[in-house]
């Protein structure tokens, strides 16, 4: 299991916040920005596919 | 600060909920994070016309686009079936409008309505919830509430800071998108849906007419799909032939279709709406079972702050599940139902379907619709068709 860090491609996202809404783990949160808390990222990458824009991706970190 | 409810998210459930415990004499603050409430919409904005007399909603012309006669359904290869009253049986809302009026309400019946207004975390003490810690164009606020609602939307934040579990897997969510444009072509009394594993899988496209001419175009599928919800509504409008080049808005979301939460109440904190996965799971509209959830968990509050008694919001839980949740889990099944079909499938189920057995399939009660299926021949020489039906019985 690879170690993520999740990116956002800010001129894709809509601030839905849909990617708060299915991540297990309250590793996302939207409100004027979009935010990412690695610490609490389980690299599950349901965000990733969720997101109705695509405008989520990921880079490996080092564990 | 000190209110006897603090309501979050001011969508349709929150205000509702808000006017009614307001209503009652007791002191509720509403907070949205968003500067104007309403706006983004994240809607296809088709409401059952019923819903203003239930729930004591004016019917109001300035959120009201337009009036809707019925429903269209269309299957992969062109078959239709349609459902059409003499009278009006829907309406399509301006949800910016809308959301924003049910916030005035609440405003009028007492409440007080905070925009702007970010809920960060819980105001816990001594390992009590006692309200919530929020920031208010860029202030830290905290507000003390005796009862805490989490009407909060698809992302759920304040039930699970809470400890309520409205987790669900990536497939109980559609992937939603939407433009709203001007499109001729389509008749502008009813609403039309096209469903299909290659127009929009596990979902189907809509066009929601606001005019004679324009209308929400838009489509869900399930959110744990490959590809988006935007690559197949660009496809859908280009294999249509329909002209991209008059795109007025676009929006963009998750809605629940399933996940429901068993418990809707963790001590002093109560969760309703998208944030509760209250969503239909076949069309996917969570504007009725907003209100309604809303209805029954106001009438909780009410008691509990009446006979200073929170123990009574676990009622909420048990009466909506009493009241909604048969159709509910009905629904869940059908969705799960729909899943499985071919396109082949598709297009004979349309072939077979009037409209009244659309109306009776949205609303859950499709036992007679199944039954008159598997009469079939075209079913009866199927045995996965077949399966797919007896399941639903």
């Amino acid at each position: 299991m690879k170690k993520i860090k999740v990116l956002v491609n800010e001129d894709k996202c809509y601030l839905c916040g849909g990617c708060a809404g299915v991540c297990p783990a309250l590793a996302i949160r939207v409100s004027s920005s979009w935010q990412f808390f690695e610490d609490k990222c389980i690299s599950c990458m349901i965000c990733i596919k969720a997101c109705p824009v695509g405008a989520l991706s990921y880079e490996e970190v080092a564990q | 600060m000190k209110y006897d409810v603090v309501v979050v998210g001011s969508g349709v459930a929150g205000p509702i909920v808000a006017r009614d415990v307001a209503k009652a004499g007791f002191s509720v603050l509403l907070v949205d994070k968003k500067p104007a409430i309403g706006t983004p919409k994240q809607c296809a904005e088709g409401i059952n016309v019923n819903v203003f007399k239930e729930f004591d909603i004016p019917y109001d012309k300035r959120f009201i686009n337009r009036e809707i006669y019925g429903a269209r359904i269309y299957s992969p290869s062109g078959y239709t079936a349609e459902l059409r009253y003499d009278k009006v049986s829907g309406v399509i809302l301006e949800r910016k409008v809308f959301d924003k009026m049910l916030a005035y309400y609440a405003a009028k019946a007492g409440a007080d309505v905070w925009a702007r207004t970010e809920v960060i975390d819980l105001l816990r003490k001594e390992g009590k919830i006692m309200g919530v810690k929020a920031k208010h164009e860029g202030e830290l606020v905290e507000i003390e509430a005796k009862i805490i609602v989490a009407a909060d939307g698809v992302e759920s934040t304040v039930a699970r800071l809470a400890g309520i579990n409205t987790y669900a897997p990536p497939h109980e969510f559609d992937s939603a998108y939407e433009y709203e444009m001007i499109i001729e072509g389509y008749d502008p009394d009813l609403i039309h849906l096209w469903f299909g594993n290659e127009i929009a899988p596990r979902g189907y496209v809509w066009v929601f007419p606001k005019d004679e001419d324009r209308a929400n175009v838009g489509i869900g599928i399930n959110s744990d799909n490959e590809k988006t919800a935007k690559y197949y509504l660009d496809k859908w409008l280009k294999e249509n032939n329909i002209p991209t080049k008059k795109i007025l808005e676009i929006n963009v979301g998750l809605v629940p279709v399933g996940g429901f939460v068993r418990e809707l109440v963790k001590e002093n904190v109560a969760v309703v709406g998208d944030a509760a996965r209250q969503v239909n799971p076949v069309h996917g509209g969570g504007m009725y079972e907003a209100m309604k959830a809303a209805n029954i968990l106001a009438k909780w509050i009410v008691k509990a702050l009446e006979e200073e008694n929170l123990e009574l919001l676990k009622n909420y839980t048990k009466e909506w599940w009493e009241v909604e949740g048969p159709k509910m889990e009905r629904l869940l099944k059908l969705r799960r139902a729909m899943e499985k079909l071919t396109d082949e499938d598709i297009d004979v189920f349309v072939q077979l379907l009037g409209g009244t057995d659309l109306e009776k399939l949205a609303g859950g009660n499709y036992f007679e619709v199944v039954k008159a299926l598997m009469k079939h021949p075209k079913v009866l020489m199927s045995k996965r068709r077949l399966e797919i039906l007896k399941a639903l019985l």
